[in-house]
């Protein structure tokens, strides 16, 4: 009992410090380019919070449930689709959908939970990882037979806004993301800490098996905590089409960075999350700035998660 | 002759010590225990010594030389064999398959000399139908292909990860039969963990007692089991 | 099963599979040659399979390969029939060398690293526009191979499943079988047998890869051309694994058997909804993790030896 308590703590303070490294190496990169060049930062903690606030539930799935989300990106996808739809045909903006993209985005993830990803939960780790993979695919697929893929974008004004400071031009519509990372942050946390649903998804998450002894429903608490991922996620989904155009394959790249932010932040890990985006974020936009580096920016994150393994040096050892 | 030793072993764990300083010696034909309460850190010595994990500090020879940071599977083809406390069989191999892989990797044997070791081995340990899935075995045959199996090391050092878990009287006695024979007849140090006190008494020359990592006190059984501070260390678990 | 038996059919199925040209017309053997292809990818995939690593890396392998032999021809003026080859030993050499990173990773992280490696390797040779002609692709200036006789290269295609097949024989009667089954089964215990983990899985990790490759570079000379978005396709990854699930993973008879359903009904199917067939494949990869994990072969044996006992 002991060595268990005291092998915990060993790990909160291990992700403590790396949360800690993450903020300083973060804190140390964004002053060196403010001075150097001020829209790389603008630009970069804006992409950041994007990041972060669709990293930030994998992190919490990943964290209680311990399923890899491979569908991840595709679901906001799919957010996007449907209040792109619902604002065609209501002539509405897309901000006014954030909330009901994300309940309807929950109450798809909640089916699909119970209808797949709880029956393979037993299973080896690997078949929950193909399962999610082949949910991905069909989604993919369904929007993709249902709306071809051509691409789809609402043109918004307000997204242009931007303040001028000396001779540039900082855009600033996509601080949204910012404030909706720190938000979905800060908000779980409260959950997680404050409300009994919250400590019971945590106490399953850390064992299952005695949550049960202790009379938690153990699968509902799973549901529960995959179906509020995904009520971030569609929200998330309903913003991001604010910003950007959407086609079927436009929630790939984001299932994939955010299982390497959140790699990088240690699993469990919500506040290193948000200093890995602030990284990814920064180093991308580095490389945006320059026409030479422009096209390699979409690499960046394969060579931070690269790094991190390099940096760990120690084996994923299996457990069985 | 000494075949193992460990002088001073250390191992911490994120600030827990499960291992505390141990050092002690295994001779050539010797049976030693290795007892303790819950938790006193048992597995982890022998983890430690066949190399699934690394020590902080400290050293470990073996038949004089220095293998405190070999890889296990390095130690294990030296002559360093174990087995485990829950076993795995190989899924999609069968009992004489299981048995091979110690021979092929350990001894570096080719598949039909390994087939034939492993024979042997499975012949000596009393299995047969050899062909078998392992689904099918009884507690008793699963441990005996775990010992099998690490037998295909040909090590000279054996470890055994409680054994005789889950075996009724006669079966604890069968195996101890075997154990006994099999160290003789190959001359092998072997290790012994256990939880039952009258299997110690019965298989062991010596024993080593460790109680929160600690060796608390080393000496034939019987002479140990009378050591006041090995009695307080038990009730104190056990309280 | 009867293992003369067995051995009968493989050599008719062998002799039908060399003899088809002679009484198939072209599109036959067009069809035969993507099943072929997709069967040879799922073999390699379910190779690594068997120490328990899922790679989702198999396009990066493939479309590398690719790239490989047409570069070197275009600008290594390489002969052609040596840049299949070629092909195989670029995607090996890159395996190898990322093995020393990636095969230090397990389960989820394994997977998705090689994920983002074919991700990676197309960003590459999207960027590095004046060697590898960018994202509109490159061409091979003498066309395709063989001057494109439908025959011949429905026969280069039969030689790189060949080649796929004697290395998954190989892997499952030498002592890699051994070590792989150890390895997936459990790390620990293997180590202790005296398995070299590390080294056997760079071992399959190196082999299965050169082989993608060698499939991407008979692929990308039997079209004439490459483009990134085309030889790193998803569909490289996707329909292999799901016909490896789907036939039975372990071995060399589920993939075989997974490749031929589902090539076939691909087929079909890409000419009835020439967008979006690929979900199809996600069906039957959800539908196979959740009822039949085994495939279509442990569904068999698990009703063949229902029928035989009755009781367990």
């Amino acid at each position: 009992m002991a060595a268990k308590q005291n092998g915990n703590k060993g790990k909160h303070m291990a992700l403590k410090r790396r949360t800690a490294i993450l903020a300083a190496l973060a804190a140390a990169a964004t002053v060196l380019i403010l001075l150097w060049k001020p829209t790389v930062i603008n630009n970069g903690l804006q992409q950041a919070g994007l990041y972060a606030a669709i990293a930030i539930p994998m992190g919490l799935v990943l964290g209680i449930v311990h399923i890899v989300n491979l569908a991840h990106g595709e679901f906001m996808m799919v957010a996007a689709y449907a209040t792109y739809f619902a604002c065609k045909a209501l002539g509405m903006d897309p901000l006014f959908a954030v909330l009901p993209a994300a309940a309807v985005t929950a109450l798809l993830g909640w089916v699909v939970f119970r209808l797949t990803i709880q029956r393979a939960l037993k299973a080896p780790e690997l078949n929950q990882l193909i399962l999610t993979f082949g949910i991905a695919i069909a989604l993919t697929q369904v929007v993709n037979i249902l709306f071809t893929s051509q691409t789809y974008k609402i043109p918004l004004e307000y997204v242009s806004a931007s303040i001028d400071i000396g001779e540039n031009t900082f855009p600033v519509w996509s601080y949204v993301f910012v404030a909706t990372a720190i938000l979905y942050a800060v908000g779980l946390r409260l959950f997680l800490t404050r409300t009994t649903a919250g400590k019971a998804a945590v106490a399953v998450g850390q064992n299952p098996r005695g949550a049960a002894i202790v009379g938690i429903d153990v699968n509902r608490s799973y549901g529960l905590v995959f179906a509020l991922a995904l009520a971030l996620v569609g929200a998330m989904g309903a913003l991001f089409l604010t910003k950007s155009a959407i086609f079927p394959q436009v929630g790939s790249p984001y299932t994939m960075k955010s299982f390497c932010l959140v790699a990088m932040a240690g699993i469990g890990n919500i506040p290193g999350i948000l200093g890995a985006s602030v990284l990814l974020g920064l180093s991308e936009q580095l490389l945006r700035a320059f026409r030479e580096t422009r096209a390699w920016a979409d690499i960046v994150f394969f060579v931070l998660i690269i790094a991190v393994i390099l940096g760990r040096s120690v084996s994923w050892r299996r457990k069985k | 002759m000494t075949k193992l030793s460990t002088t001073d072993l250390l191992c911490r764990f994120s600030g827990l010590v499960a291992v505390n300083k141990v050092s002690f010696a295994m001779d050539e034909g010797e049976i030693l225990g290795i007892i303790g309460p819950n938790g006193a850190g048992k597995t982890t010595f022998i983890n430690l010594v066949s190399g699934i994990i690394m020590p902080t500090a400290g050293r470990i020879e073996y038949k004089g030389r220095d293998i405190t940071y070999l890889p296990a599977h390095e130690r294990a083809r030296m002559g360093i064999a174990r087995t485990y406390q829950l076993i795995h069989p190989l899924e999609n191999l069968s009992l004489v398959e299981n048995v091979m892989v110690g021979a092929i990797f350990a001894q570096g044997q080719g598949l039909k000399t390994a087939r034939r070791t492993a024979e042997e081995l499975c012949e000596e340990l009393g299995l047969s139908d050899v062909d078998r899935d392992t689904a099918r075995l009884s507690i008793l045959e699963t441990k005996k292909m775990e010992i099998a199996r690490a037998l295909a090391n040909d090590p000279e050092v054996l470890f055994l990860d409680e054994v005789m878990a889950g075996l009724n009287a006669d079966e604890t006695h069968d195996l101890i039969a075997t154990i006994r024979r099999i160290a003789v007849e190959r001359r092998l140090a072997v290790g012994v963990v256990e939880h039952v006190m009258g299997v110690i008494r019965e298989l062991t020359h010596r024993v080593i007692v460790l109680e929160a990592g600690e060796l608390i006190a080393e000496g034939p059984y019987d002479e140990v089991s009378r050591n006041p501070r090995v009695i307080e260390a038990y009730l104190g678990g056990a309280a | 099963m009867n293992r003369n038996i067995a051995r009968a059919v493989a050599a008719v199925v062998a002799a039908v599979a060399v003899a088809l040209p002679a009484f198939a017309g072209a599109y036959p053997l067009q069809v035969a040659r993507n099943v072929m292809m997709y069967m040879a990818l799922a073999i390699t995939w379910d190779m690594l399979l068997r120490s328990g690593q899922i790679s989702f890396g198999i396009a990066g392998l493939f479309g590398l390969g690719a790239y490989a032999a047409i570069l070197g021809v275009v600008r290594g003026g390489m002969p052609v029939w040596l840049s299949i080859p070629f092909a195989a030993v670029v995607a090996a050499a890159a395996a190898f060398l990322l093995g020393f990173l990636i095969l230090r990773l397990r389960a989820m992280y394994f997977s998705i690293v090689t994920l983002a490696l074919a991700e990676m390797f197309r960003i590459v040779i999207h960027n590095l526009h004046d060697f590898t002609g960018g994202p509109e692709g490159i061409v091979m200036p003498a066309g395709v191979i063989f001057g494109g006789n439908a025959a011949a290269l429905y026969w280069l295609t039969l030689a790189g499943l060949a080649v796929a097949l004697a290395a998954s024989w190989w892997f499952e009667k030498s002592r890699i079988r051994f070590a792989l089954t150890a390895i997936g089964n459990n790390e620990i215990s293997a180590s202790s047998s005296g398995v070299n983990i590390f080294r056997w899985l760079l071992v399959a990790f190196t082999v299965t890869s050169g082989i993608q490759g060698l499939l991407g570079g008979i692929y990308v000379q039997s079209y004439g051309f490459a483009t990134p978005d085309g030889v790193f396709s998803a569909d490289f990854t996707l329909l292999p694994l799901a016909m490896a699930l789907l036939g039975g993973m372990h071995g060399t008879v589920g993939p075989v058997l997974g490749a031929v359903l589902l090539g076939l009904v691909s087929e079909w199917l890409k000419l009835k909804i020439p967008y979006g067939h690929l979900i199809v494949y996600g069906i039957i990869i959800i539908i196979v993790i959740l009822f039949m994990p085994a495939g279509i072969l442990g569904l068999a044996r698990k009703m063949s030896r229902g029928a035989e006992g009755g009781k367990s």
